[in-house]
């Protein structure tokens, strides 16, 4: 469902991504392991058609991401690390404008709200301007956007920044949700503990090279911790 | 999805207050503009029907006299009142609406320096025309700056093209926004129209509602490229602050420097004379013509010597208009070509700034620019020439020898009675339409230019 073959970026001399290939299947979870400035935002990038890969190719389901940029991001829904969302409009009329967006159809308000609800969004909160909400906040509604999309791949980074420990475990739960429900599903993360709760493939990148590509279940935490530290250099 | 995107950026103008504060500002002065120039309509409209009665009454009601002196004392005609000029007067305030029509000479009314000044004046005059032309393009401005370069600051814009829209549709969705705003200008003004043209007046209900309707193609072009070139300037802007300090910038060039520096040019490149000038050469020619047509007819130049008495005054007289007709006509046509020009260079400099395209569009269409004066002015002096022909042929009729009693003739009063009643009927919309097709075609080359320029501008925006 989402491919990369070969992807190189350069900004520069920069060499942001180095001949990364990897591969998401439907109804797995992609976890990508790195510290900042690994190249993991940049991959999503790509994926997203925002930057065009020096070399190599991304794929989503079979279409190359630079030829197909608008049909490519039909297919998939994406969380960034933060949220943004317009201040002046409430968290539902934020959501009823973005899923209408991406979906084409027009959704009732008592399906936005239940989406807000699923999120841990309550009504009296959905009605506030976003203008008044706390990040998690922001964060549910961007995730019930994705959720409205009903996309069949996922790409999210850093996706439960921001979110308070119990959003956070109610957000792994939706992705499970969604895993089972055969959605491909790239996230990037610095949280091992949420890589190996969540993820059924762990990648580790480091300047711009996938270093490792995992098996999550062959993996305990603590070799996962000691995986990422050595590849990490400490 | 354009509705889409188009409500939600209205109902952001609508709550951080911008759309109320530009629009309703641009508001208050266009209904006062409105207003101003309804007053001044039905003003001038109800002075020119009496006036015009009167005159032509008090030309009937002459007594028995001489008929050069009923030839001095001539008549004056009134041009009729576009309904649109109270959207747009152009050159009228400057160039009046009156001829008279005397004995000798073209009335000068043909040739003020407004005439080829095309509206530079008007900058200090409130109509609907200037607000729409000068204030219309800030409104979208204050609106539109952010449309792209807010978004991307914000990141909303990143969150829009993630979900896989088209960069083309939001910038189409985002120019409908904009476009809906202004559009909310342009009712009050058609509510004003409408109500004008259920007066009479001398433009039918037809064609004026046909000119409103080519108006608002015309302002439609002109505010669509404010609109596309607003957002492509947004799309390309590192960030909204620059975009707005861009935007601002072009905004006070393209409607004060380049306006005037434009007229000038015009002038340098086609240079127009000066009135006194103009009359010098006029004056010259005349007696040049009229010489040659005493010495061809007469075989003499000196005027009224023992050669050519006074019982040959009518026939003189005929002479000498007969032979300044044509050195008037050529001397005018010149005239106006050489305004003609400095105008078509003016619209062309309207690819630039589109600014000097819809002035001249707006006035040609609205019956108020110069080749509107023109027409009528024409029709004006063909009226004078019948009078002056009815008055001359009358005194070769009545030529007697008795020298300076010659003045004691008296022409009867059905003589005033031979002078028609002036009628005049303004140009169809089609001839304006065919006048200021240079104007609309610079504005449809420009529209499609701005429209270009900002899907380019969207469509590299959505890559970085």
């Amino acid at each position: 469902m989402l491919e990369a073959i070969g992807v190189s970026k350069r900004f520069g001399d920069k060499l942001a991504l180095d001949g990364v290939t990897l591969s998401v299947e439907p109804g797995e979870i992609y976890c990508l392991l790195g510290a900042n400035g690994a190249g993991k935002t940049t991959l999503i990038n790509v994926f997203l058609s925002f930057l065009a890969p020096t070399e190599g190719e991304a794929r989503i389901d079979g279409l190359d991401v630079g030829r197909h940029p608008i049909e490519t991001k039909q297919r998939v829904a994406y969380i960034p690390e933060q949220i943004m969302l317009y201040g002046v409009l409430s968290g539902l009329e934020n959501l009823r404008y973005f899923a209408a967006l991406g979906t084409g159809k027009k959704m009732s308000r008592p399906e936005l709200l239940d989406l807000l609800a699923s999120v841990g969004l309550d009504e009296a909160a959905a009605v506030r301007r976003v203008s008044t909400y706390s990040k998690g906040m922001r964060q549910k509604v961007g995730i019930a956007i994705a959720m409205a999309k009903q996309a069949r791949a996922f790409l999210l980074d850093e996706p439960t920044s921001g979110l308070d420990p119990k959003a956070a475990s109610e957000f792994a739960q939706l992705l499970r949700k969604a895993r089972d429900n055969g959605v491909a599903v790239l996230t990037t993360t610095h949280d091992l503990f949420h890589a190996k709760q969540t993820g059924t493939r762990i990648g580790i990148m480091k300047a711009g090279k996938l270093v490792a590509d995992l098996e999550g279940a062959d993996l305990t935490d603590a070799d996962l911790e000691a995986l990422y530290l050595k590849h990490m250099g400490a | 999805m354009l509705r889409l995107i188009a409500a939600k950026d209205l109902i952001e103008y609508l709550r951080d207050g911008r759309l109320y504060l530009a629009g309703g500002v641009v508001l208050v002065l266009l209904f006062t503009a409105l207003g101003v120039g309804l007053e001044r309509h039905a003003e001038v409209a109800a002075e020119r029907v009496a006036a015009q009665g009167l005159d032509y009454d008090d030309w009937l009601a002459q007594p028995e006299r001489h008929p050069h002196d009923a030839a001095h004392q001539g008549m004056h005609v009134f041009k009729p009142q576009s309904p649109l000029a109270i959207l747009d007067p152009g050159i009228d305030p400057f160039v009046g609406s009156t001829v008279w029509l005397q004995a000798h000479r073209q009335s000068e009314i043909k040739f003020r320096p407004a005439q080829d000044a095309t509206g530079l004046q008007r900058f200090g005059e409130l109509s609907p025309a200037w607000v729409l032309q000068v204030l219309g393009p800030l409104v979208i401005i204050v609106l539109g700056f952010n449309a792209f370069a807010g978004e991307r600051e914000q990141g909303t814009l990143r969150q829009t093209l993630s979900l896989g829209v088209s960069p083309v549709r939001l910038l189409w969705g985002k120019a409908l926004a904009l476009c809906g705003c202004v559009a909310m200008l342009l009712v009050p003004a058609a509510v004003v129209i409408g109500a004008t043209m259920s007066a009479a007046n001398d433009f039918s209900a037809s064609d004026t509602v046909a000119r409103f309707g080519w108006l608002t193609l015309g302002y439609g072009l002109y505010l669509g490229i404010a609109a596309f070139g607003v957002l492509a300037v947004s799309a390309l802007a590192s960030s909204s602050r620059v975009a707005l300090v861009a935007l601002l910038g072009i905004w006070i060039a393209g409607v004060t420097l380049v306006p005037r520096a434009a007229s000038d040019f015009a002038r340098v490149w086609y240079p127009s004379p000066s009135r006194l000038e103009f009359n010098t050469a006029l004056d010259s020619a005349l007696g040049e013509a009229s010489a040659r047509a005493w010495q061809a007819e007469f075989g003499v130049t000196t005027r009224w010597g023992t050669d050519v008495p006074l019982d040959r005054w009518g026939q003189a007289l005929q002479l000498d208009d007969n032979v300044s007709y044509p050195v008037v006509d050529a001397h005018f046509e010149r005239l106006w070509g050489t305004f003609d020009r400095q105008q078509a260079l003016q619209e062309w400099l309207g690819l630039a700034v589109p600014l000097l395209a819809i002035r001249a569009y707006s006035m040609g269409i609205a019956g108020t620019d110069f080749a509107h004066h023109r027409e009528f002015s024409v029709a004006a002096e063909r009226q004078r020439r019948t009078i002056q022909d009815i008055v001359s042929e009358d005194l070769v009729e009545h030529a007697d020898a008795r020298g300076a009693g010659h003045f004691d003739y008296r022409a009867p009063a059905e003589l005033w009675a031979k002078v028609p009643r002036f009628e005049y009927r303004p140009p169809s919309v089609l001839w304006a339409v065919r006048e200021n097709l240079l104007g609309l075609s610079v504005l449809a080359v420009t529209f499609a230019a701005a429209v270009a320029l900002a899907h380019l501008a969207a469509v590299r925006r959505s890559r970085s």
